[in-house]
C-alpha cells in the first residue's frame, strides 16, 4: 500500500481532522497538537477522549521525528517522510494513523512489543506499563521505551502492519482507535 | 554539585509543549501545563539537578509539590516517575507532600495520579480535583 492509496481510503473514510505527510519537527508537532485542541473544542469532544487523542498523536509523531533524527545523525540515506492522520471513525470513535519507513532491524525491535501489547488485556497492560516505567530501561534514549504501551493504554485497540518494500525496508503502518 | 550552597529560585515559563516550572527553596515546587518536550531528559535536566541540590541542602520544615499536568508524553511519565522516586527517598526524613491536581473532566490525568500513588507507597500523593 502506498501513500496515494492511503489518501484514497481516507477520502472514503469519514472526517479527517488532520493529515500531514513530510518531515516532522517538534514545532510542527506542537502546532498540530494545538490545531487538534481547537478541533476537539469545536466538536465538543469530552476531555478524556481529547487528551487520549493528543497523547497518541504526540507519541506517534515524536516517534517518527526521533527516528528520522537518529537516522540523519547516523549519516544514512533515509527518506524521512512520515504520514500522520487523525480522523473520525465509525460511531463516535476516532483514529490516529501513522506510516513511516523502517529498516528490518527496527521492525525487529518494535514488533515484539506490539505483539505483547496485543496479547495483554487492559489490566495486564497497565501493570506492564508501570513495570517498564519503573525498570528505567532505555531511559537514556530519546524516549522512555514505553511509548507504544502508553498508546495502547489510551485506546480501544491498535492495528499495525509491516509491509516489505524491498531492500530490507518496510512501511510501518499503525492505527490506534479511541472511543 | 556544591553542597550547602545558597539555593536560588528556578522559574521556567510555560511553552506550547513544556509546563511552567517553579522551584522555590522555601519549599514550594510547582509544575503547571503540558509536557511533551522534544528531548524530555535534556529539558528536565536542570530541574533534576536543582532538586538533587535542594534535597542535599538543609531543608525547610516542609516541601509542597503541586503537579498540575494536563497531559504528557510517555518520556515525561518516566521523568516524573524518576522525580517522585527522588522525592520519596528525600521524604523519608522530611515532610514532603505531592498534590496531583486535575480537572474533574480529565479522567486520564486522575488515573495517572492514581498510578503514581500505587507505585510510591512511602510518598504522600494527594489527588486534588479542581473546584
Amino acid at each position: 500500500m502506498d501513500i496515494k492509496a492511503i489518501e484514497k481510503i481516507l477520502e472514503a473514510d469519514g472526517i479527517v481532522f488532520l493529515t500531514y505527510g513530510g518531515f516532522i519537527t517538534q514545532s510542527l508537532i506542537a502546532g498540530m497538537t494545538d490545531a487538534l485542541e481547537r478541533e476537539s473544542e469545536k466538536k465538543d469532544i469530552n476531555q478524556r477522549l481529547a487528551n487520549n487523542i493528543f497523547v497518541i498523536f504526540i507519541e506517534l509523531s515524536q516517534n517518527m521525528m526521533n527516528y528520522s533524527k537518529s537516522r540523519e545523525s547516523a549519516g544514512e540515506a533515509f527518506d524521512p517522510k512520515g504520514l500522520i492522520v487523525v480522523g473520525k471513525g465509525e460511531s463516535d470513535s476516532y483514529y490516529i494513523l501513522s506510516q513511516n519507513i523502517l529498516d528490518r532491524s527496527d521492525r525487529d525491535k518494535i514488533q515484539p512489543k506490539l505483539e505483547e501489547i496485543q496479547r495483554l488485556d487492559n489490566e495486564a497492560l497497565k501493570l506492564r506499563y508501570r513495570e517498564l516505567r519503573k525498570s528505567g530501561r532505555d531511559s537514556h534514549g530519546k524516549g522512555a521505551g514505553i511509548g507504544f504501551y502508553e498508546i495502547a493504554k489510551r485506546c480501544d485497540r491498535i492495528q499495525y502492519e509491516f509491509i516489505p518494500i524491498g531492500d530490507d525496508k518496510y512501511y510501518f503502518q499503525f492505527k490506534a482507535i479511541v472511543k | 554539585m556544591i553542597r550547602g550552597a545558597v539555593m536560588e529560585k528556578l522559574h521556567l515559563e510555560a511553552t506550547q509543549y513544556t509546563p511552567e516550572i517553579s522551584l522555590d527553596p522555601n519549599g514550594v515546587i510547582a509544575f503547571t501545563g503540558k509536557s511533551y518536550p522534544e528531548n524530555t531528559f535534556d529539558f528536565y535536566q536542570p530541574v533534576m539537578e536543582w532538586l538533587d541540590q535542594y534535597f542535599g541542602n538543609e531543608l525547610p520544615e516542609r516541601t509542597v509539590v503541586n503537579m498540575e499536568i494536563i497531559y504528557f508524553n510517555s518520556s515525561s511519565s518516566k521523568l516524573f516517575f524518576d522525580m517522585f522516586d527522588m522525592m520519596e527517598e528525600a521524604g523519608s526524613e522530611h515532610a514532603l507532600e505531592v498534590n496531583w491536581i486535575y480537572d474533574p473532566e480529565n479522567e486520564s490525568a486522575r488515573e495517572a495520579g492514581e498510578d503514581f500513588i500505587e507505585d510510591f507507597d512511602k510518598l504522600t500523593i494527594n489527588l486534588i480535583e479542581k473546584g
